[in-house]
């Protein structure tokens, strides 16, 4: 099964040019090479503060842009892995072994991603087979394993 | 440049066992479909709601764990997509031009760009940043800026 883990933004990590703690960066190194020999790393990535992004609202065909930053830090996220684990269960055994992300009290996000598979009660297997094709060429789609 | 589209949750979206609407899902695909033919996607996946999942709270050396549902829609996302594009501007029309995710009312993405190990210069040596720079291109599926 695959989980998306989210770590969510705090004041300090949304600050204009923030960067990690250094310390705190070359940690969650250590930790990240564990997950990789264990198999479990899909994919991982850190975003920027929402001063560098921007929000797009979507109310039937009008399209609004909002620029960042976003002052909400709860409804926002800092950084995201892929795993693929056997259960929510193993995640979230995986997660609580993760050095805290920020220097202050922070929080992680585990959630299930969606298998084409899981649509069949939508779709066709035509349909589905077609998504997992289109899906396989994308340069780095993470998969199912 | 890369840049994480997150779709923001909606109630709807959240419900338990909710799955997206087909013709949604369809309209979707031929426009993930452009965005691919354009070379500026990467990777695309949506979540189930928030019951299949779980949070884990981080204080000192503490750990709570808390099983989902949550309830506050604002602050879950529903899926993303990482786009490589030279700008910001070029993500935001990009995004622009997506169907709305929630045809019957409103929908928010968020557009956040991805940090490069390079970006992370003024606080590692260059020895460190190419060191995190191999490990990542030895995950399968790493999106690298191109």
């Amino acid at each position: 099964m695959r989980f998306m883990v989210i770590v969510k933004a705090t004041p300090e990590s949304e600050k204009e040019g923030a960067l990690p703690d250094a310390q705190g960066l070359l940690e969650m190194g250590k930790f990240n090479e564990e997950l990789i020999r264990a198999g479990i790393v899909l994919a991982m990535d850190g975003l920027h503060p929402s001063s560098k992004g921007a929000r797009v609202k979507f109310s039937g065909n009008s399209r609004t842009v909002i620029d960042g930053p976003f002052t909400e830090a709860k409804e926002l996220i800092a950084g995201f892995w892929l795993w693929q684990v056997k259960s929510l269960e193993e995640a979230i055994e995986w997660v609580k072994r993760c050095p805290n992300p920020h220097a202050s009290d922070s929080e992680i996000e585990i959630r299930q991603v969606f298998e084409m598979e899981d649509f069949a009660p939508i779709l066709s297997e035509e349909q589905i087979q077609h998504k997992v094709a289109k899906r396989a060429q994308l340069p780095n789609q993470t998969a199912n394993q | 440049m890369r840049f994480m589209v997150i779709v923001k949750s909606t109630p709807e979206a959240e419900k338990e066992g909710a799955l997206p609407d087909p013709e949604l899902m369809l309209e979707m695909g031929k426009y993930n479909e452009e965005l691919s033919k354009a070379g500026v996607l990467l990777a695309l996946d949506g979540l189930h709601p928030s019951s299949k999942g779980a949070r884990v709270k981080f204080s000192g050396k503490n750990r709570t764990v808390i099983d989902g549902p949550f309830t506050e829609a604002k602050e879950l996302i529903a899926g993303f997509s990482i786009l490589q594009v030279n700008s910001l501007e070029e993500a935001i029309e990009w995004v622009k031009r997506a169907p709305n995710c929630n045809p019957a009312g409103d929908s928010e993405v968020e557009i956040r760009q991805v940090f490069e190990m390079e970006d992370f210069a003024p606080i590692l040596s260059e020895e460190q940043i190419q060191h995190k720079v191999a490990k990542r291109a030895e995950l399968p599926n790493q999106t690298a800026n191109k």
